[in-house]
């Protein structure tokens, strides 16, 4: 069969001593980059494209360089476990209860439970990408603007269900992203907008700077408040692997979120991100103990984390077989190619089998490296808890700000994360979720941007959200969860006089 | 402005005694010099700087460092290096989009393209092509004025967004062939070149570099490169101009410093851009790339921003762009 000649090349061109070497720096670099809070995959994969010069082997510098990005899906989860610092987008969402399963003293079993479920999903998406690669293309390709819209639309409906509080909150906090997301020049018209005239915000507020303010430098604060309460936190670090029980808790959300990462990832924009948020929703709605969500539970870690390292897999898929970048690492990628003097496009495979199946068959050796290698590390990260804090959080700050500077050289981002980490410590006190307003902010551009031209190009008639078979699917799918979240908010309409009570 | 005036007359001083001719350059360069490139990194812009850096760096002796300062469609970069000191160390991989097209949508301009330069050599030049999806039935840049001209306004083109060199291709092409179509923009080109592949918008002003993979292999239909000659990577695809004749856009990259660089400064500078270019490895990863090479003298640079502007300003004008 030509799909297992196909896999034999690829293994044998992925373990040869030199790129399993670079796929091993790869993978330890990303993971190092992930844990540093705000310094993301795209910065650091700019900064190694001139090294790709050196490599001079086309394979062993994409395989590198795949090795750092999910690698650093890896090591993002932990500060977002540890510190509720989400090192990369997509670990927003694994934040929400890893960070609380870390308060109970349980940071190690979120740690395992999460490097568990990405290798599980790892390992599922690889052998999709293997497999799938041009029907799933062909899927991507059906997503015109009228389908991003709807999709982008089940997004936000699903984020209602990200709020553990008032649901009033959460719309108030996904509003609140949606405006900040508009912040920018408009992309239809090219008119700055919301930008106070400040010309560095020309291109918006840049993720990583609200990610870390409104998460990370908001939690600090809440912290310094009270040292004595973090102290006792500290004291009651217990058991760094997953009990039996965690296990059956997450085998289901496991295989669900990677079902959901690998079908996200392939749509190029907010893939990804959107995967986590939609695999939390799912696990919230799919639970038989929702009121556990936001206080540390284990399916609200193990189902998002499997989601956003499958759709960290999967969005190689348009990048491979197309040429055509997903996200700003993808980008960087296919840069890494032209450089490397190979011409991205839909005959890499046939003209560079190598190359392609060389890179798919290392992602999975990759992603067996980085479970090796962060299982044992558990330990020493939640020793990382017990350094105190006045020595953590300097250091914290320090690699933030390193880190969100380095994206784009821009000093406004700096302000920027100064200004959404007081907004974030306000929101704190107002007991609004952070989440749903970053997955508003996300999603808000990409929603008006498609609306738009989905308007454009019906020539001004908005039926063709319904007429279109895929578009209507998704409306469809966004009012059944809009019915089913309503529902039982309605129904425990007495029980949320608690909920508000015990806020 | 001071520090600098004093650098170069100590340096003109210690040197001047024993050698009659330009001075200031003769310690040049000391230190590592940072190109801006006001994109991101990864695309055209960023890869022409990229392998020019590394091979500017042999040539200088010191390390040529890129850093992508990317934002507002380059202005950000462009306004860096017009404000950074005048001593050649920190230097602009200038595009058509910075020192020709967005001087001219802005009404708040933050530089100016000729004054706070000093060109120092243009690089290379970049065809664009006119791309379809295969669906769309024509197989000419006559079939498909023809398709526009029998349909008015009822197809639309895709482009990297507004006031983009590709979007503005776009605009020339509807006023010279005098044809309507409706513009859709979007974030940067790649997008852009997925929905063309998807058919989900049929046609498509794109790099050609980018567009080169999917011409060869069939997902998209090549109908004519934007430059006046064919394109040495695709010597069988006409121009577009052998059927609207005077059509001609495409994007170009030279080096800029800032103005008042001391000129022997900027000639180092331009003789290491030379010697870049005619490198081999450089020569063949540009031709990989559909880039052409040029090369030119400061002042050939300073006459080409010129002409460009005074190209583009009527489409422009015509297109009603303007981006504040």
């Amino acid at each position: 069969m030509d799909l297992l000649d196909n896999l034999a090349l690829g293994f044998s061109t992925a373990s040869t001593i030199w790129n399993l070497g670079f796929c091993l720096i790869g993978v330890l670099l990303g993971t190092l980059i992930g844990v540093l809070p705000g310094i993301g995959a795209t910065a650091t994969i700019a900064m190694l494209l001139p090294l790709t010069f050196q490599i001079g082997d086309p394979v062993s510098s994409l395989i590198m360089l795949a090795g750092i990005y999910y690698g650093a899906q890896y090591g993002g989860s932990t500060t977002a476990i540890l510190i509720n610092m989400p090192g990369e987008s997509s670990s927003a969402v694994t934040a929400i209860d890893g960070y609380q399963m870390a308060r109970k003293g349980r940071a190690g079993a979120a740690l395992a439970i999460a490097a568990i479920g990405s290798f599980f999903a790892g390992t599922v998406s690889t052998f999709l990408v293997a497999i799938f690669a041009p029907p799933l293309t062909a899927i991507a390709l059906e997503f015109g603007a009228a389908e991003y819209f709807s999709l982008m639309i089940v997004g936000l409906v699903s984020a209602i269900a990200l709020a553990h509080g008032s649901v009033v909150k959460a719309l108030a906090m996904v509003v609140l992203g949606l405006l900040l997301g508009l912040v920018g020049t408009d992309v239809i018209s090219g008119s700055p907008r919301f930008t106070l005239g400040i010309r560095e915000y020309a291109d918006g507020l840049n993720f990583v700077a609200v990610a870390v303010g409104v998460f990370g430098v908001a939690e600090i604060l809440r912290n310094l408040e009270n040292e004595r309460t973090r102290e006792v936190l500290m004291a009651k670090v217990s058991g760094l692997l997953p009990t039996r029980e965690d296990f059956r808790a997450m085998a289901a959300p496991i295989v669900r979120g990677t079902a959901i990462g690998s079908i996200l990832g392939i749509l190029p924009g907010g893939g990804a991100i959107l995967a986590a948020f939609a695999s939390y929703t799912v696990e919230k709605r799919v639970s038989k103990n929702p009121e556990e969500f936001g206080k540390g539970a284990v399916a609200g870690v193990a189902g998002p984390e499997s989601a956003n390292n499958a759709g960290a897999q999967t969005s190689f898929i348009p990048m491979l077989t197309l040429g055509i970048p997903a996200n700003p690492v993808m980008a960087l990628m296919i840069g890494a190619m032209i450089i490397q003097g190979i011409v991205p496009g839909p005959n890499v495979a046939s003209e560079q089998p190598a190359l392609f199946w060389g890179i798919i068959a290392s992602m999975w050796i990759g992603n067996l490296m980085l479970i090796v290698l962060n299982l044992p590390l558990i330990g020493l990260w939640v020793k990382l808890l017990t350094v105190p804090y006045y020595v953590l959080f300097p250091i914290i700050m320090a690699f933030c700000s390193i880190g969100v500077y380095s994206v784009n050289s821009n000093v406004f981002d700096l302000y920027a994360v100064a200004l959404f980490g007081l907004l974030g410590y306000i929101l704190t006190k107002l007991r609004c979720e952070p989440a749903p307003l970053l997955l508003g902010f996300v999603l808000g551009p990409l929603l008006e941007e498609n609306l738009r031209r989905a308007m454009i190009l019906s020539r001004g008639d908005p039926t063709t959200f319904i007429t279109r078979p895929l578009s209507a699917a998704l409306l469809a799918i966004a009012v059944a969860v809009l019915v089913v979240v309503l529902l039982p908010s309605v129904r425990k309409k007495r029980d949320e006089v608690f909920v508000e009570e015990e806020a | 402005m001071e520090i600098t005036r004093r650098t170069a007359l100590g340096l003109a001083l210690g040197a001047g005694l024993a050698w009659a001719g330009p001075a200031s350059a003769q310690g040049f360069p000391d230190r590592p010099v940072t190109l801006v490139v006001p994109f991101a990194a990864g695309g055209s812009t960023d890869l022409v700087a990229r392998l020019i850096a590394a091979s500017m760096s042999k040539d200088l002796g010191q390390q040529v460092i890129v850093e992508n300062v990317a934002g507002a469609g380059g202005n950000l970069g462009a306004d860096q290096v017009a404000r950074a000191e005048a001593d050649g160390y920190t230097i602009l991989m200038g595009t058509v989009a910075t020192h020709a097209l967005n001087p001219l949508m802005l009404k708040t301009k933050p530089y100016d393209p000729e004054k706070d330069f000093s060109p120092i050599s243009l690089l290379v030049v970049v065809p664009n092509v006119l791309v379809v999806n295969p669906q769309l039935p024509v197989n000419t840049v006559q079939e498909l004025i023809d398709l526009l001209k029998a349909n008015p306004d009822q197809y639309a083109y895709a482009s990297s967004g507004n006031g983009t060199p590709l979007h503005l291709s776009g605009e020339l092409f509807k006023s010279m062939a005098g044809v309507e179509m409706q513009h859709v923009p979007y974030k940067g080109a790649g997008p852009a070149l997925n929905d063309v592949i998807a058919n989900q918008v049929p046609i498509m002003f794109d790099n050609l570099p980018s567009s080169s993979g999917h011409i060869k292999s069939g997902t998209l239909k090549g109908l004519g490169v934007t430059t006046a000659k064919r394109a040495a990577s695709f010597p069988d695809m006409p121009t577009v101009a052998e059927t609207v004749p005077g059509y001609e856009t495409y994007t170009w990259n030279a080096l800029f410093a800032p103005a008042a660089t001391p000129p022997d400064v900027v000639a180092r500078l331009n003789k290491a851009a030379l010697a870049a270019l005619a490198d081999p490895t450089v020569v063949q990863r540009m031709g990989d790339f559909s880039a052409e090479i040029v090369g030119s003298s400061p002042e050939k640079l300073a006459e080409h921003v010129k002409s460009e502007t005074a190209k583009w300003a009527p489409i422009v004008k015509e297109a009603g762009v303007s981006l504040d």
